[in-house]
């Protein structure tokens, strides 16, 4: 239940300022932490803005999108949702100069696809990726304890695709709106919108999905604004009926909104990344490497008998370390 | 709750699963006794396993009045320690035993007497999620048929059924009401194929009326077994009074349909015959000093 989930409690926030409060933090920590050498007027000349973050990440789930579309077999939509829920709010917490966003997408969605039950192995998943497969799934079954980590084991998802169902039904019985389905062309672009948006990190997916069915309503040239007042709302008081107004239509205005960042400057912002990016969290870079032989070298010691009883972590460190297996 | 695994002293090993090691330790700021669950990642092939996400997500499901505090830290569960493992309960009184399966009626998972836990306040928990799953009504989708413990688990499992539902732990019930009670298992086959041949060797040969659709069950045309006649349960269960046996033999049926339901189970005149259910500060606690 969405009520008294994990999501409502820990990943959904207050508003846009908040949002963009916890993405700055985590841009400034990055650049205190990696940038003591560079003058301070000159680090935004090095590093990614705030702003660039942004634009960058906006991006990255076009392509999130674009990769769920084609991926075969074909993935159930809550699959998607989930996958972007995680690209989101790993972000929120991370810089992108710190974990590069094609390899938490990758990542993101693979988590996505077995928290949904929708059983790929990492053969058949990689299959969907161009370029070095043995490479991508490496990266992806590095990544996916550091993502589940940083989404503090909250892998449950609430996405609006019930609830649309659920109005759906609702509308048919209750309401005199005739043919109701062909309410879900506009559903399904609406709520493909959506994760384009911070929506999913400010609204509960119930509120979500009733935007998608007015915006679709309005689309077909109907309005449902009585099912809402009078049959939803009939008993909730003018207040909640008041926030539910403001949500809806803060969701449509966001979804209307969404634009492409430009390709040029993303090309840019790309490049300086490839600069400035932790090169120790960099599958090609040499210190990565060194380190995964590193590792590989420790857990050559032969365990004693007496540590059968610690907590140690060398199960964990072994997955850490690709070519371990 | 404390992820970090260095503020736990561990005190003792409490279990081994199928899914991890069990620890009994102390989380050294405050002194609160836990259980730490280290997960075995065996198959590294497709990275963290599956089975991993549901029992992370089943646990915060549950995370109830009295479900499971939970935290993590790589690869380490912190739950909240039960006490002794409520294999034990074989050994308590009736009414305490009929306490514990007014519970068990109550929810689903692995269900065998030793994923039953009583902690020291005298109430029970399910333990061991790791097989959980989200249930879904329509029956419209395939499940592992590697479910269950094998003594407990019900004959459409054995053979091969993908297409099943709740009612297999109804099956599974069954035989822990019959293990609590005569302190030793109801059906004991050492390997799949004789669990299978013990239950049909009890209940008899199943017929289309005892078990509707049986035979076109995956694996039914696998192998085949001597015919036989059901065996009375008086026999099988000597000595055991008759209420018990009729609740018993409502759960331990063929047809998962006519299984008796957990609800209609609680309101069966066993549950309200003497001795009564015993109240919860009435049930035997667990010594949990007790060297194991």
């Amino acid at each position: 239940m969405f009520s008294t989930s994990s999501q409502r409690k820990f990943w959904t926030f207050s508003d846009e300022n908040e949002l963009a409060r916890h993405r700055e933090k985590h841009n400034l920590n990055f650049i205190s932490k990696h940038g003591q050498h560079i003058d301070e007027y000159q680090r935004y000349n090095f590093f990614l803005s705030p702003e660039e973050e942004r634009l960058l990440l906006r991006q990255y789930e076009l392509h999130l999108k674009e990769f769920c579309k084609r991926f075969s077999p074909p993935m159930p939509k809550g699959v998607t949702g989930t996958a972007f829920h995680y690209f989101k709010r790993f972000y929120l917490y991370n810089s992108s100069m710190d974990y590069h966003p094609k390899e938490i997408l990758a990542t993101c969605v693979y988590l996505a696809c077995k928290v949904e039950e929708f059983n790929v192995s990492i053969g058949q998943f990689v299959a969907n990726i161009k370029g070095d497969r043995d490479k991508a799934s490496d990266i992806i079954l590095n990544n996916e304890l550091l993502l589940m980590q940083q989404l503090n084991y909250h892998l449950t998802i609430h996405n609006p695709f019930r609830p649309v169902e659920g109005f759906l039904i609702d509308i048919k019985t209750r309401c005199n709106l005739a043919n109701p389905e062909r309410l879900r062309t506009g559903i399904d672009e609406f709520l493909e919108k959506v994760f384009l948006t911070d929506a999913c990190l400010l609204y509960a997916p119930s509120q979500i999905a009733l935007a998608a069915v007015l915006h679709a309503a309005s689309k077909e040239q109907e309005n449902l604004d009585s099912y809402v007042t009078d049959m939803l709302f009939r008993d909730a008081g003018p207040d909640k009926l008041a926030i539910l107004i403001e949500a809806v239509r803060k969701i449509r205005s966001m979804v209307k909104m969404v634009e492409s960042p430009a390709r040029e400057r993303v090309r840019v912002i790309e490049k300086k990344l490839d600069r400035c990016r932790n090169q120790e969290n960099n599958p090609d870079s040499e210190i990565y490497k060194r380190r995964v032989r590193e590792a590989l070298d420790e857990d050559d010691i032969p365990h004693s008998g007496a540590s059968r009883m610690s907590l140690d972590t060398s199960g964990v460190s072994q997955m850490l370390s690709p070519s371990a297996s | 709750m404390d992820r970090d695994v260095a503020n736990y002293s561990v005190e003792g090993r409490i279990g081994e699963g199928a899914h991890g090691l069990v620890f009994k330790a102390r989380h050294i700021p405050t002194g609160r006794e836990v259980a730490l669950k280290k997960i075995l990642i065996k198959n590294l092939e497709d990275g963290i396993p599956i089975n991993v996400m549901r029992e992370i997500k089943a646990l915060q499901l549950l995370r109830c009045k009295y479900g499971y505090e939970f935290g993590l830290s790589t690869g380490v569960y912190v739950l909240r320690f039960m006490g002794d493992v409520a294999s034990q309960p074989t050994g308590t009184n009736n009414s305490a035993r009929k306490n514990i399966l007014t519970d068990v009626a109550q929810r689903d998972a692995d269900l065998k007497p030793a994923n039953l836990l009583i902690n020291h306040e005298g109430i029970l928990k399910i333990a061991d999620l790791g097989l959980a799953r989200l249930y879904w009504p329509d029956g419209g989708r395939p499940y592992s048929h590697q479910v269950a413990t094998r003594w407990y688990r019900a004959p459409e499992l054995l053979y091969g059924a993908r297409f099943y539902s709740e009612k297999i732990d109804l099956w599974s019930v069954g035989c822990i009401i019959a293990e609590m009670i005569t302190k030793k298992p109801l059906f004991a086959g050492e390997s799949d194929i004789e669990q299978l041949a013990i239950v049909l060797q009890h209940l008899g040969t199943p017929t289309e009326e005892t078990w509707p659709g049986h035979s076109k069950l995956p694996d039914y045309h696998k192998i085949t077994f001597p015919d036989s006649t059901p065996t009375p349960w008086s026999d099988l269960l000597p000595g055991v009074e008759s209420e018990a046996i009729d609740l018993i033999k409502s759960f331990v049926l063929y047809n998962a349909d006519r299984r008796i339901s957990a609800k209609e189970a609680l309101r069966h005149p066993w549950f309200h015959s003497r001795p009564p259910p015993a109240a919860i500060d009435d049930m035997p606690k667990p010594n949990i000093n007790k060297p194991k």
